[in-house]
């Protein structure tokens, strides 16, 4: 598939490092020739040097027999304006990212498309999603709903509080556990455990589970001392906080802190229709006044100034103040994995996460959702079981499943089942499937 | 550090290549029933016993490769392929000497076209073609190659390709580099099958023209005979030959725009083309007056003066070096002007060798800029090649290119001179294997062979030549102890 990405910025630059790995035909443009030298010169693909809204250097790249044009500029009106050129020029397909809620809305999907674009991307709704899953269970590092979310796919973090430490998975499993240990974190390594593995203190361990056995993981993890999550506070009052602001469930009260007078009085227009939000003017920097507004009492705090520093220092500050679920958001890339070893609960990189999201739509069909673990290196993936495929015919046992891939949980009829291995997959099963890193394509074969 | 598995399973993959190219040699041989065979049959057995204990040692190899690891692979390819590219000749008693047979194997891989045989003739036909085929897999490179026909190198192939390319200007056809490497190989496949055609129309042997063709194409110069092109005494293999040594050494992938994708515009508009041709013209000029008037000895008729004089300059500055005359007779003015058009060589990114006229280009513009510069203190003074500016990263490059160019040139003259050669014969040796040429003056000159270089001496010439064909950075890199400190 021939692949043209507008924009070497963070977006692009990440998003072409997945899909070049994938061994599709990378065409990367933009206007800044040391951005691209940095990156032509260590991966395959093709750097193009030109102004990516100009309709010459689009033809001049190719784009009239492109696939896919990813318009990924920080600029929205540029990047609109580029994938109109392309889908103009022929183009079959183009996405752009934009800052404005407005366009994301159902009535005016149509009217895009009418002007040649065909797909829309929001990283700031993205993100306040991923907060505020992470939020919702505070215990919790990483949460990921299957389908209609009966079967649910949780991270959490292991003190030596838990109750199944030390333990090979065999020895547990003989008490015929509602949950099933899909990968361990252990350092800089991913497991994908077998019978033998046991788990140890430290490790980060994703669960799949049904959504009403998960007090029961709570309990099995030594968690029950984490409060559930009713009081948020927020610092800095981006784009990012008034999405979250208004995703939280409503028994959730939230408070943001913003520098800018100007900018929280802005705030409280965009969050009129939300009473259970409070805008409090200050520095989200300044303890005292962290503790003026009740920081002990809050469940959960998120850092989302421009600034990662101050993100990652405000978070420490907060679990040193007894908050117990941190969330910080981390533009740089590099930070990221100190910013976990540091222990902040959850880490929200808005690139990643729209880089992430477009790759997961370029994927076949076949995969109806998918969730990259950049903590973890692994993917976890949503298939839906087409007929007479290779899955179907055998026992899972005796599948022969690639080494570095389990098979999750299953949704049948709408209610979701872990799967051993003496577990019969049938036709229209939604399949959860966890891997390590760029597996996926070799698992899909299986759903065909 | 060093990834070492990989490293072997990529040089065991190599060398299966390597046995698989000498195997069609083998072929050769016995279609035009050669006596003597067993020696390719001992070289193939040893290259793929070889090549399966390293496939062995690497399996289950890391798919990881540094900047380091794509520099060791590619100079240690070219010296391993070269060491076992000579059994042929030492097994089969044809060079009894092993540095000159490395030498005769180096300066094929590196399409050189120096040679240190006295009797060509005497070669068996499998011998005389694997030579041959040497000059052309090594004419875009032995690690192109294989990027071309192998899917071994997962991620490393670009660090790979860094370290192979030459010229400063490395353009991609293709977001893929092995697509990008099939495209070039398909160019250069067609150019020889058209070159070999051509020839024989002439009247030359399907054997011949299919030798002289892979040379040719490749810039090489080996040719199947003693005296080289001269032996055939046809105007029309001399123009045949002029025509495709000039197109194989134009940027190959203008090539292809050219023909494939029809982008006139970017053949004629191209900059380092023009001045290519400049050169040769300008070059030809005047070694035709000097063959013409009464400077040389009998004066040539019109017409030879021009086929002469354009085959040699042709065959020196694409650094391919065939002779049909022997330009050591020729007045001594001209010797200044071949010395310097096989200098410059070519353009970058085609088979041939030398400086590359691209580099020339910016030089001089470079130089030019100067002269402004103390004028006009403040001005900013750009070099455009084909309407791009030069960044100041690729410049400084270039000058310490240029230094490391010149200096290394300097340095083996001076031990050439220590070795008994005369100074212009010095001089000759040194830009001959540096620019991947072949013949050189005096004792050196297209009328004799290498033969009485002393031992020292030929393997001095070996490593200048991988030197060169190398763009000297890739491999002189490996002798700084900077590159072996644990980072």
């Amino acid at each position: 598939m021939k692949i043209v990405i507008a924009g070497a910025g963070a977006v692009g630059t990440h998003l072409a490092l997945l899909l070049s790995k994938e061994k599709q035909d990378i065409i990367l443009m933009d206007e800044d020739d040391v951005k691209l030298d940095k990156i032509g010169s260590n991966f395959d693909l093709m750097p193009w040097h030109d102004s990516p809204s100009s309709i010459q250097a689009q033809k001049n790249a190719g784009v009239a027999t492109a696939d896919l044009f990813i318009a990924v500029t920080p600029d929205e009106a540029r990047n609109m304006t580029c994938c109109m050129i392309a889908s103009n020029l022929g183009c079959k397909k183009t996405v752009a990212r934009i800052d404005n809620f407005e366009y994301m809305t159902d009535k005016n999907r149509e009217f895009f498309r009418q002007m040649g674009i065909d797909s829309l991307i929001y990283p700031e709704m993205l993100a306040a999603k991923e907060i505020v899953d992470a939020v919702r269970m505070s215990w919790i590092r990483q949460w990921w709903e299957v389908g209609s979310g009966d079967l649910v796919m949780i991270g959490v973090k292991m003190r030596n509080t838990a109750k199944i430490l030390n333990t090979p998975l065999k020895e547990l499993g003989a008490q015929k556990l509602p949950y099933h240990v899909v990968a361990i974190k252990r350092g800089d390594e991913t497991i994908i455990p077998n019978g033998f593995d046991s788990i140890l203190p430290l490790d980060l361990v994703y669960f799949m589970s049904n959504r009403k056995h998960i007090p029961f993981i709570r309990q099995e993890c030594g968690k029950e001392e984490y409060p559930d999550v009713k009081n948020v506070m927020i610092i800095g009052g981006s784009r990012i906080a008034v999405r979250t602001a208004k995703t939280v469930p409503d028994y959730m009260r939230v408070t943001i802190i913003e520098q800018d007078e100007a900018r929280c009085n802005r705030l409280t227009e965009l969050l009129i229709d939300h009473p259970n939000v409070m805008v409090v003017h200050g520095d989200g920097r300044d303890m005292n006044m962290l503790e003026e507004e009740h920081i002990r009492t809050k469940e959960a705090f998120v850092a989302l100034t421009d600034n990662a520093e101050t993100n990652i220092l405000a978070c420490l500050a907060a679990k040193g103040m007894g908050v117990s679920k941190t969330v910080a958001l981390v533009e740089n890339i590099d930070y990221i994995k100190m910013a976990e070893s540091m222990d902040i609960g959850t880490i929200i990189n808005k690139k990643t996460i729209a880089a992430g999201c477009i790759y997961q739509r370029l994927l076949d069909a076949d995969v109806d959702n998918m969730k990259s673990l950049d903590m973890a290196k692994a993917d976890v993936a949503e298939f839906t079981v087409n007929h007479n495929a290779k899955i179907t015919r055998k026992l899972v046992k005796d599948l022969g499943l690639p080494k570095g891939v389990t098979i999750g949980g299953l949704v049948r009829k709408g209610t979701g089942m872990l799967v051993n291995g003496m577990t019969q997959i049938e036709e229209g099963d939604h399949v959860v499937v966890f891997c390590l890193s760029g597996m996926i394509k070799k698992i899909e074969k299986y759903f065909g | 550090m060093i990834n070492k598995k990989l490293f072997f399973k990529i040089m065991g993959s190599l060398l299966f290549i390597e046995a698989g190219l000498l195997l069609l040699s083998l072929i050769v041989g016995l279609l035009y029933h050669d006596e003597e065979y067993m020696s390719f049959v001992y070289s193939i057995l040893t290259a793929a016993g070889i090549a399966s204990i390293m496939k062995f040692y690497g399996r289950n190899a890391e798919n990881r490769m540094s900047r380091h690891d794509g520099y060791i692979v590619v100079s240690v390819a070219w010296v391993l392929f070269s060491l076992i590219g000579m059994l042929p000749y030492l097994l089969s008693g044809y060079i009894t000497n092993v540095s000159m047979a490395f030498f005769e194997t180096m300066s094929g891989f590196t399409s050189t076209g120096a040679t240190i045989l006295d009797n060509i003739e005497e070669g068996t036909h499998a011998l005389l073609f694997w030579r041959s085929m040497t000059q052309w897999i090594g004419g875009l490179g032995i690690v192109f190659f294989t990027i071309a026909i192998l899917p071994i190198f997962g991620l490393g192939e670009v660090k790979l390709f860094a370290a192979e390319a030459t010229g400063p200007a490395r353009s991609k056809l293709h977001p893929r580099i092995s697509t990008t490497a099939k495209r070039i190989w398909a160019v250069y496949i067609g150019l020889t099958l058209s070159c070999a055609g051509f020839l024989m129309l002439g009247g030359v042997s399907l054997y011949d023209s299919l030798c002289h063709a892979m040379t040719c194409t490749a810039t090489g110069g080996f040719s199947t005979y003693q005296d080289s092109v001269a032996h055939f005494h046809s105007t029309y293999v001399e123009y045949v030959l002029t025509i495709f040594m000039f197109v194989s050494s134009i940027n190959f992938s203008l090539i292809y725009f050219g023909i494939f994708q029809k982008h006139f515009k970017r053949f004629i508009t191209d900059t380092e083309l023009k001045w290519f041709i400049c050169i040769i013209l300008g070059a030809t000029g005047i070694c035709m007056y000097c063959l013409y008037s009464d400077h040389y000895q009998e004066p040539l008729s019109f017409e030879e003066s021009f086929r002469q004089a354009i085959f040699q300059v042709v065959s020196l500055i694409t650094t391919t070096g065939y002779a049909s005359a022997d330009y050591c007779l020729w007045p001594h003015i001209t010797w200044s002007v071949l010395c310097a058009v096989m200098f410059m060589g070519s353009c970058a990114g085609s088979t041939a060798g030398g400086f590359k006229i691209i580099r020339v280009v910016m030089l001089t513009k470079n130089a030019y800029n100067e002269f402004k510069h103390i004028l006009h203190p403040n001005a900013v003074l750009p070099i455009r090649v084909n309407n791009f500016v030069i960044s100041n990263s690729v410049k400084s490059t270039l000058l310490a290119f240029f230094f490391i160019y010149f200096a290394t040139t300097m340095v083996a003259t001076i031990i050439y001179t220590f070795m008994g050669l005369s100074f212009s014969e010095a001089i000759g040796v040194s830009l001959s294997c540096i620019s991947n040429v072949g013949p050189s003056f005096g004792r050196f000159g297209p009328a004799f062979s290498w033969s009485h270089l002393s031992d020292a001496a030929t393997w001095l010439s070996s490593f200048l030549m991988l030197l060169g064909r190398l763009e000297i950075f890739s491999v002189l890199i490996m002798l700084t102890p900077h590159f072996w400190r644990r980072r």
